[in-house]
Protein backbone atom coordinates (compact mmCIF):
# COMPACT_ATOMS: atom_id res chain seq x y z
CA UNK A 1 0.00 0.00 0.00
CA UNK A 2 1.52 3.68 -0.77
CA UNK A 3 2.27 6.19 1.48
CA UNK A 4 -1.09 8.20 -0.09
CA UNK A 5 -3.33 6.00 0.58
CA UNK A 6 -2.49 4.90 4.01
CA UNK A 7 -2.68 8.59 4.77
CA UNK A 8 -6.19 8.68 3.34
CA UNK A 9 -7.23 5.58 5.03
CA UNK A 10 -6.00 7.05 8.84
CA UNK A 11 -8.38 10.30 7.68
CA UNK A 12 -11.27 8.26 6.79
CA UNK A 13 -10.62 6.40 10.09
CA UNK A 14 -10.07 9.57 12.08
CA UNK A 15 -13.15 10.91 10.41
CA UNK A 16 -11.63 13.67 9.14
CA UNK A 17 -13.27 12.48 5.79
CA UNK A 18 -16.18 10.66 4.79
CA UNK A 19 -16.31 7.70 2.53
CA UNK A 20 -16.89 9.79 -0.92
CA UNK A 21 -14.30 11.59 -0.28
CA UNK A 22 -11.35 9.05 0.56
CA UNK A 23 -12.76 7.37 -2.75
CA UNK A 24 -12.32 10.37 -4.86
CA UNK A 25 -9.19 11.00 -3.02
CA UNK A 26 -7.74 7.75 -3.41
CA UNK A 27 -8.58 7.84 -7.81
CA UNK A 28 -7.22 10.80 -7.76
CA UNK A 29 -3.45 9.26 -6.41
CA UNK A 30 -3.77 6.85 -8.69
CA UNK A 31 -4.86 8.83 -11.77
CA UNK A 32 -0.69 10.08 -12.32
CA UNK A 33 0.08 6.12 -12.56
CA UNK A 34 -2.44 5.44 -14.96
CA UNK A 35 -1.34 8.69 -16.83
CA UNK A 36 1.99 7.27 -16.98
CA UNK A 37 0.99 4.12 -17.91
CA UNK A 38 -0.62 5.35 -20.81
CA UNK A 39 2.26 7.32 -21.60
CA UNK A 40 4.68 4.28 -21.69
CA UNK A 41 2.38 2.27 -23.94
CA UNK A 42 2.16 5.31 -26.41
CA UNK A 43 5.95 5.87 -27.08
CA UNK A 44 6.37 3.30 -29.62
CA UNK A 45 4.10 4.23 -32.46
CA UNK A 46 4.48 2.00 -34.97
CA UNK A 47 3.78 4.16 -38.85
CA UNK A 48 4.51 7.25 -39.63
CA UNK A 49 1.93 8.58 -41.51
CA UNK A 50 1.27 11.60 -44.39
CA UNK A 51 -2.09 12.57 -44.94
CA UNK A 52 -2.64 15.32 -47.81
CA UNK A 53 -6.10 16.54 -48.78
CA UNK A 54 -5.74 19.22 -51.18
CA UNK A 55 -9.10 20.90 -53.28
CA UNK A 56 -8.41 22.07 -56.41
CA UNK A 57 -8.01 25.64 -57.20
CA UNK A 58 -10.25 28.24 -59.44
CA UNK A 59 -7.96 27.70 -62.14
CA UNK A 60 -8.47 24.23 -63.90
CA UNK A 61 -11.11 22.08 -64.68
CA UNK A 62 -12.33 20.89 -61.28
CA UNK A 63 -11.98 17.11 -61.62
CA UNK A 64 -12.06 16.37 -57.79
CA UNK A 65 -9.87 16.62 -54.92
CA UNK A 66 -6.67 14.99 -54.77
CA UNK A 67 -5.57 13.10 -51.37
CA UNK A 68 -2.44 10.88 -50.76
CA UNK A 69 -2.34 8.88 -48.03
CA UNK A 70 0.54 7.72 -46.91
CA UNK A 71 1.84 5.39 -43.96
CA UNK A 72 5.36 3.68 -43.47
CA UNK A 73 6.53 1.54 -40.68
CA UNK A 74 8.83 2.89 -38.18
CA UNK A 75 10.98 0.03 -38.42
CA UNK A 76 11.67 0.96 -41.94
CA UNK A 77 12.82 4.23 -41.14
CA UNK A 78 15.04 3.20 -38.56
CA UNK A 79 16.69 0.27 -41.10
CA UNK A 80 17.10 3.24 -43.35
CA UNK A 81 18.58 5.12 -40.61
CA UNK A 82 21.18 3.19 -39.86
CA UNK A 83 21.65 2.34 -43.93
CA UNK A 84 22.53 5.90 -44.16
CA UNK A 85 24.98 5.27 -41.67
CA UNK A 86 27.26 3.41 -44.00
CA UNK A 87 26.97 5.32 -46.82
CA UNK A 88 30.80 6.40 -47.68
CA UNK A 89 32.63 9.04 -46.39
CA UNK A 90 33.25 10.23 -50.85
CA UNK A 91 29.22 10.01 -51.13
CA UNK A 92 28.68 12.12 -48.20
CA UNK A 93 31.34 14.76 -49.60
CA UNK A 94 29.55 15.04 -52.52
CA UNK A 95 25.65 15.51 -51.68
CA UNK A 96 27.10 18.11 -49.32
CA UNK A 97 28.62 19.80 -51.92
CA UNK A 98 25.24 19.47 -53.91
CA UNK A 99 23.32 20.55 -51.01
CA UNK A 100 24.89 23.82 -50.25
CA UNK A 101 25.13 24.32 -54.27
CA UNK A 102 21.47 24.24 -53.94
CA UNK A 103 21.18 26.40 -50.60
CA UNK A 104 21.10 23.66 -48.19
CA UNK A 105 24.06 24.10 -45.82
CA UNK A 106 23.90 20.80 -43.79
CA UNK A 107 27.11 19.41 -43.24
CA UNK A 108 25.91 15.27 -43.27
CA UNK A 109 29.56 14.26 -42.18
CA UNK A 110 28.93 15.70 -39.16
CA UNK A 111 25.69 13.25 -38.39
CA UNK A 112 26.24 10.65 -36.96
CA UNK A 113 24.19 7.29 -36.72
CA UNK A 114 23.31 7.61 -32.94
CA UNK A 115 21.93 10.78 -33.58
CA UNK A 116 20.04 9.62 -36.58
CA UNK A 117 18.46 7.41 -33.78
CA UNK A 118 17.48 9.84 -31.84
CA UNK A 119 15.69 11.54 -34.47
CA UNK A 120 13.90 8.70 -35.12
CA UNK A 121 12.93 8.27 -31.81
CA UNK A 122 11.87 11.85 -31.24
CA UNK A 123 9.42 11.20 -34.02
CA UNK A 124 7.27 9.61 -31.80
CA UNK A 125 6.28 13.37 -30.43
CA UNK A 126 6.13 14.60 -34.14
CA UNK A 127 2.30 16.37 -35.07
CA UNK A 128 2.90 18.41 -38.51
CA UNK A 129 -0.63 20.11 -39.15
CA UNK A 130 -0.17 22.71 -42.22
CA UNK A 131 -3.70 24.06 -43.52
CA UNK A 132 -2.88 26.48 -46.44
CA UNK A 133 -5.29 28.32 -48.82
CA UNK A 134 -3.74 29.65 -51.92
CA UNK A 135 -5.34 31.01 -55.09
CA UNK A 136 -8.54 29.18 -53.88
CA UNK A 137 -6.95 25.72 -53.36
CA UNK A 138 -6.82 24.51 -49.67
CA UNK A 139 -4.42 22.13 -48.87
CA UNK A 140 -4.21 19.79 -45.79
CA UNK A 141 -1.16 18.40 -44.62
CA UNK A 142 -1.03 16.14 -42.04
CA UNK A 143 2.47 14.37 -40.73
CA UNK A 144 1.94 11.93 -37.51
CA UNK A 145 2.35 8.90 -35.81
CA UNK A 146 0.82 6.21 -34.74
CA UNK B 1 9.26 -11.35 -41.40
CA UNK B 2 9.79 -10.55 -45.52
CA UNK B 3 6.72 -9.73 -47.34
CA UNK B 4 4.98 -12.23 -49.42
CA UNK B 5 2.45 -9.98 -51.46
CA UNK B 6 2.24 -7.06 -52.46
CA UNK B 7 -1.24 -5.81 -53.48
CA UNK B 8 -2.03 -2.97 -56.28
CA UNK B 9 -5.08 -1.27 -56.75
CA UNK B 10 -6.18 0.56 -59.76
CA UNK B 11 -9.32 2.91 -59.91
CA UNK B 12 -10.03 4.65 -63.28
CA UNK B 13 -12.39 7.84 -63.76
CA UNK B 14 -15.31 5.47 -64.65
CA UNK B 15 -15.00 3.98 -60.99
CA UNK B 16 -13.80 0.33 -62.49
CA UNK B 17 -11.16 -0.76 -60.12
CA UNK B 18 -8.51 -3.26 -60.79
CA UNK B 19 -6.62 -5.09 -58.44
CA UNK B 20 -3.49 -6.94 -58.90
CA UNK B 21 -1.73 -9.18 -56.48
CA UNK B 22 2.29 -9.31 -56.74
CA UNK B 23 3.45 -12.31 -55.38
CA UNK B 24 7.02 -11.05 -53.98
CA UNK B 25 8.12 -14.34 -52.79
CA UNK B 26 8.64 -15.31 -56.54
CA UNK B 27 10.41 -12.14 -56.95
CA UNK B 28 12.74 -13.26 -53.53
CA UNK B 29 13.63 -16.65 -55.26
CA UNK B 30 14.18 -15.37 -58.37
CA UNK B 31 16.50 -12.50 -57.03
CA UNK B 32 18.18 -14.97 -54.51
CA UNK B 33 20.26 -16.58 -57.33
CA UNK B 34 21.37 -13.40 -58.86
CA UNK B 35 22.41 -12.01 -55.43
CA UNK B 36 24.83 -15.27 -54.74
CA UNK B 37 26.04 -14.63 -58.12
CA UNK B 38 27.02 -11.19 -57.17
CA UNK B 39 27.75 -11.33 -53.88
CA UNK B 40 31.49 -11.74 -54.65
CA UNK B 41 31.16 -8.44 -56.18
CA UNK B 42 29.32 -7.06 -53.92
CA UNK B 43 31.72 -8.02 -51.25
CA UNK B 44 34.32 -6.22 -53.37
CA UNK B 45 32.48 -3.25 -53.78
CA UNK B 46 32.06 -2.99 -50.01
CA UNK B 47 35.93 -3.21 -48.95
CA UNK B 48 36.41 -0.82 -51.74
CA UNK B 49 34.08 1.65 -50.49
CA UNK B 50 35.17 1.04 -47.23
CA UNK B 51 32.23 -0.38 -45.57
CA UNK B 52 31.78 -3.94 -43.59
CA UNK B 53 30.02 -6.07 -45.95
CA UNK B 54 28.01 -8.12 -43.22
CA UNK B 55 26.51 -4.92 -41.83
CA UNK B 56 25.12 -3.64 -45.18
CA UNK B 57 23.67 -7.04 -46.09
CA UNK B 58 22.45 -7.24 -42.12
CA UNK B 59 21.08 -3.53 -42.56
CA UNK B 60 19.17 -4.93 -46.15
CA UNK B 61 17.94 -7.75 -44.75
CA UNK B 62 16.31 -5.14 -42.23
CA UNK B 63 14.76 -3.18 -44.53
CA UNK B 64 13.64 -6.24 -46.50
CA UNK B 65 11.71 -7.51 -43.30
CA UNK B 66 10.34 -3.97 -42.37
CA UNK B 67 8.76 -3.37 -45.66
CA UNK B 68 5.38 -5.44 -44.40
CA UNK B 69 2.60 -3.07 -43.67
CA UNK B 70 3.79 0.06 -45.45
CA UNK B 71 0.96 1.48 -47.67
CA UNK B 72 0.52 4.37 -50.06
CA UNK B 73 -2.87 5.74 -51.38
CA UNK B 74 -3.23 8.31 -53.72
CA UNK B 75 -6.44 9.81 -55.27
CA UNK B 76 -7.34 12.19 -57.56
CA UNK B 77 -10.86 12.94 -58.14
CA UNK B 78 -12.64 9.68 -58.99
CA UNK B 79 -9.50 8.17 -59.81
CA UNK B 80 -6.76 6.48 -57.71
CA UNK B 81 -4.24 3.65 -56.59
CA UNK B 82 -2.86 2.14 -53.81
CA UNK B 83 -0.12 0.25 -52.78
CA UNK B 84 0.03 -2.02 -50.17
CA UNK B 85 2.94 -4.12 -48.94
CA UNK B 86 1.58 -7.38 -47.15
Amino acid sequence: MNEHRRQILEMLAEGKINADEAERLIAATEEPASKTSDQRSRTRPKFLRVLVDAEEGSSGAYDGPTKVNVRVPMQLLRAGVRLAGLIPAQALNRANQAMQENGVPIDLTQIKPENLEELVEQLNDLTVDVDQKENGARVKVRVFCE
Amino acid sequence: MIPFVAVVSLRNQQSRTFRLWIPLFLIWLLLLPLAILLSPFIFIACLVCRVNPWRGVALLWQILTALADTNVEVEHGSAGMSFHIL
